[in-house]
């Protein structure tokens, strides 16, 4: 049956950027280069989409453990950037359960309600 | 249809073939990814499933050059088994959906990491780059 999936709140910085660029290889300069990202329609610096994500595949895992690992699914949409600075919550609303199959509304928003990452999440029940 | 030179994903068309690509993840990464992320879940010996796909990706980068104004705007991904750290990994990708939409190409990059010979990760990409990016 579903379990609740309890939140992970983070607040984001540029340190914590950096450390995801040098960890996944993805050194884009949006994400990275303050003056570049200056440059562009942002106005400055973002987070990976993945990094953000990682907050979301965080929050399963505590919750399903290896289940997550051997049988979760994600299907997401990025929707808006992530600032070094915003706290970030991810979160998970039981949607339905059917064949054993347990189904999340996912979520990831900041500190004003912003939608950054919305989408569903599923892992096997059994 | 193969590649081994970085082009912009744009200039991709549906149904292109990546190369296949050989990694793997050690336990020294996988700390550095979970240290990144702030995740101090525990993992064991196995590898995030995201840590995976974001590798994957990078990986698929080298074949793939990204053009100024590219953004990252869904993702999927399938865990079929758990991966652990030092396992060979093989990745294998291609362009899965392709279409334009004012002066963007929207491309889906789909791939899978597979070890031992069975899928462990599956995912999808979806990529939106300026029509024409260098």
């Amino acid at each position: 049956m579903s379990i609740d999936v309890l939140p992970v709140v983070r607040t984001l910085t540029q340190t914590q950027l950096n450390a995801y660029a040098e960890a996944s290889g993805d050194h884009n300069p949006i994400h990275v280069d303050e003056a570049f990202a200056q440059t562009t329609p942002f106005g400055g610096t973002i987070a990976h989409g993945m990094l953000v994500l990682a907050l979301v595949g965080e929050m399963m895992h505590a919750a399903y453990g290896e289940r997550w690992l051997t049988s979760g699914k994600l299907k997401v949409r990025f929707k808006a950037p992530t600032r070094p600075g915003d706290t970030v919550t991810a979160s998970a609303e039981a949607a339905r359960e059917a064949d054993g199959v347990a189904e999340y509304a996912v979520q990831c928003a900041n500190q004003r309600g912003e939608v950054l990452i919305e989408g569903r999440a599923t892992v096997s029940a059994a | 249809m193969t590649s081994t030179a970085r082009t912009s994903i744009s200039a991709f068309p549906r149904g292109h073939e990546f190369d296949a690509s050989r990694f793997s993840l050690s336990a020294e990464q996988v700390a550095a990814y979970l240290h990144a992320t702030g995740d101090a879940g525990d993992y064991g010996a196995h590898v995030p499933p995201l840590a995976a796909v974001a590798l994957g990706l990078r990986a698929l980068q080298e074949q793939i050059a990204l053009p100024e104004g590219s953004l990252h705007t869904g993702q999927e991904a399938e865990h079929h088994a758990a991966l652990r750290c030092g396992d060979e990994l093989v990745l294998t990708g291609r362009i899965a959906q392709r279409s334009e939409r004012q002066g963007f190409v929207i491309s889906v990059i789909e791939f899978e990491v597979t070890a031992g010979g069975e899928a462990a990760v599956r995912a999808r990409a979806t990529i939106m780059a300026p029509a024409g990016g260098a």
